[in-house]
């Protein structure tokens, strides 16, 4: 203390630059410089053993071969589903959890909204398919009712993976809804009816743009988490799953082609930048004020 | 006569579980007027309000607005708008939007809509402020914003909730000469609750008094500050210098009493009648009604001698803090602006005095006063 107080200003800097370093050695070590390798390493191509040449190769790729930009369309479309139909399920609960209950069930509410995360994305996924596997659970109970002749296969298609993907993301959609929506004054849906308002355009017009930026960072946060979501498409959606996640695991993996893998991943940033750009222009708001909240 | 009446609520009731937020309560307001509802917090007044506007269903009772029955009616249906207590302004949009807000819902034309608008804004004085966010007003201007939101609907009734209860004091002074202005120009029936009786006073034509969920009185401001009905009344409506005591006798109307600490006063029966010797009493009196002098009076109804304990400067709202000589107790007088008392100190003796007509006498509560006044009537 004695050391800073000569110079208030420069012991703030200081104790601003310690309390920095370590997250800014973080963000350069694990983040940023990963990605400039990476990014290096998709601008190259091989010529023979060892030798490289600056390409944009591996960029035409993607573009050229349609099984690549259609896996990475594909990708962003269940994305954005599963961002749109998290944002339906989570609203309602997120309404819940801030408006109506009170005290005690609070906590405990949001406390099963975590639940899913107590156990690991794997095990959790697995559990995923015992209950929906040709001889699982469900499908067992199905027949046992007579609702169903034989086994019913649940796994390995797009609404299965899409429903794992909500399960996934709901928590990251409540938390901010609710609290943005704990910040609304009870009074405002009232005015809204008072006004001569019915329970639909209040949402509509007053709940809804309040809840906004919990709305968009929520969004953007399970829009990303699914894009670059590997396990719970590949376990559950199976071989032909096409998530954009699994082409860059094949290329670094399988085909051993860093190159393709690298250029894949500098184009998945691109691109889901690009979406959630998109996104926030659309629906006219800001990242920082989004994220500020 | 019922046309001229633009909300009457009779034997109005809600509960809480077992607990009686409001109790019993009944009125009617003629058109055009100004009806304050005071009463310390927790009294029920905001839940009388929110079952006028209908976010609460009463227990039983009736509640008509021009003669139609509101009951089952749900709150964007009745020809009543509210005024919240923290205003409730929508933040995410501009002032114009706000207030045609209401419009928009009646499917107005946007052309139509976008004159109410303007002319709304021009009649609460901010005809400039349309584009503006909310979060770019100041505390006066939101609390008209509100109020214009509600009245471009032309509601039958406007209901206000304490709306200036978040105002700094200087500011709150200002908005009730305009609250009143803006509800003589609008010709609108206003129902204002608060639990500043100044608030009330000032602005209304009448005023009910509640206290734990019930109506004491309901009159004009004077009638409630020269005639309280109620011992409540008396504390809660302006300041009053209180006693308990006993009667001792009776001349006429002027009952004579004796405070357990021996002083003797005489005032005028007039809410509780026959009152007779032995029966416990509360007794009243404003520090304004109270005549201060540097001498004795000759043969005053009422007299007190003491010694100024303190001063309480508040410019012409001054009190002066008088221990009285024999038992001690303090009570308020209104210090006169005279040079003869401007310079009064602590410790000066001064002789006090008041008329039997300007104390007010109420049978003790603990007595439960309306039984024991139906018992001496059936008597
Ligand atoms: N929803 C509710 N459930 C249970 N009790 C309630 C509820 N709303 C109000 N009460 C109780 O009813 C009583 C009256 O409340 P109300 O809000 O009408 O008071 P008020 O006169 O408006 O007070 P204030 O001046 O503080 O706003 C209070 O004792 C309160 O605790
Ligand atoms: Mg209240």
């Amino acid at each position: 203390m004695n050391a800073f107080s000569s110079s208030k200003a420069s012991g703030k800097k200081l104790a601003l630059f310690l309390l920095l370093t370590p997250f800014a050695l973080h963000l350069f070590f694990l983040i940023l410089l990963p990605h400039l390798e990476i990014l290096n390493i998709s601008l190259r191509e091989r010529v023979s053993y060892g030798i490289y040449k600056f390409s944009l190769m591996n960029y035409e790729a993607f573009f050229t071969e349609p099984l690549y930009w259609r896996t990475f369309l594909r990708t962003a479309v269940m994305s954005i589903l599963t961002t749109a139909i998290t944002l339906i399920v989570a609203f309602p609960v997120a309404w819940y959890i801030a408006k109506v209950v009170r005290g005690r069930t609070k906590g405990l509410l949001f406390l099963a909204c975590l639940i899913p995360f107590w156990v690991s994305e794997l095990v959790r996924t697995y559990g995923w398919m015992i209950l929906l596997r040709e001889t699982g659970v469900i499908s067992n109970l199905l027949q046992w009712a007579g609702l169903a002749v034989g086994p019913v296969e649940m796994l390995y298609n797009d609404a299965t993976v899409m429903l794992g993907l909500v399960y996934t993301s709901m928590l990251f959609m409540v938390v901010p809804l609710v609290s943005t929506l704990d910040g609304m004054d009870d009074s405002l849906v009232e005015a809204a009816y008072d006004l001569g308002g019915n329970g639909w355009n209040a949402l509509r017009e007053v709940v809804i743009p309040y809840a906004m930026p919990g709305i968009v960072s929520g969004c953007i946060v399970v829009f990303m988490l699914s894009l670059g979501n590997y396990l719970t498409p590949i376990l559950l959606g199976g071989k032909d799953s096409l998530w954009f996640t699994d082409q860059i695991f094949t290329q670094f993996i399988t085909r051993f082609n860093w190159e393709q893998g690298a250029a894949f991943g500098v184009l998945l940033l691109i691109l889901s930048s690009l979406i959630v750009w998109l996104g926030l222009k659309l629906s006219r708001q800001s990242f920082s004020e989004t994220m500020g909240r | 006569m019922t046309s001229d009446i633009d909300l009457s609520c009779t034997d109005l009731n809600k509960n809480f579980g077992s607990y009686q937020a409001v109790d019993n309560v009944s009125f009617q307001i003629p058109r055009g007027s100004f009806f304050s509802i005071l009463g310390p917090s927790g009294c029920g007044k905001t839940t009388l309000l929110r079952m006028i506007a209908g976010f609460l269903e009463p227990e039983s009772g009736g509640i008509t607005i021009k003669g139609d029955s509101m009951l089952g009616i749900p709150p964007n249906k009745r020809p009543v708008n509210m005024v919240f207590q923290h205003l409730a302004l929508f933040p995410m949009m501009s002032v114009a939007d706000n207030i045609g807000y209401g419009l928009r819902r009646r499917k107005m034309k946007a052309s139509e809509i976008k004159k109410k608008v303007a002319d709304a804004l021009e009649r609460v004085g901010l005809p400039d402020v349309g584009d503006r966010a909310i979060s770019q007003l100041s505390g006066g201007q939101k609390q008209r914003i509100a109020i214009a939101r509600c009245l471009v609907l032309e509601p039958d009734v406007l209901l206000l909730d304490e709306p200036l209860g978040a105002l700094d004091l200087k500011l709150r002074e200002h908005m009730k000469v305009e609250l009143k202005k803006l509800q003589q120009a609008f010709g609108t029936t206003f129902i204002y609750i608060t639990h500043d009786q100044s608030e009330a006073m000032v602005m209304s034509d009448q005023v009910a008094v509640m206290n734990n969920g019930r109506f004491e009185q309901v009159g004009t401001p004077q009638e409630l500050y020269y005639q309280p009905d109620t011992p409540f009344v008396a504390g809660f409506v302006g300041e009053s210098n209180h006693f308990s005591g006993q009667v001792v006798g009776r001349n006429g109307d002027v009952v004579e009493v004796k405070t357990a600490s021996g002083q003797v006063f005489h005032s005028i029966e007039r809410i509780d009648t026959n009152l007779a010797a032995g029966d416990e009493v509360e007794l009243f009196v404003r520090p304004e009604m109270i005549h201060l002098s540097f001498e004795p009076e000759n043969k005053p109804e009422n007299a007190l001698e003491g010694e100024v304990a303190n001063i309480l400067f508040d410019g012409g709202n001054s009190r002066l803090l008088i221990r009285e000589a024999t038992t001690g107790a303090e009570l308020q007088v209104v210090q006169p602006q005279t040079t003869q008392f401007r310079d009064v100190k602590a410790g000066d003796r001064l002789y006090l005095s008041w008329a039997a007509s300007q104390s007010h006498i109420f049978r003790a509560r603990g007595q439960s006063q309306t039984p024991a006044l139906m018992q001496t009537v059936e008597e």
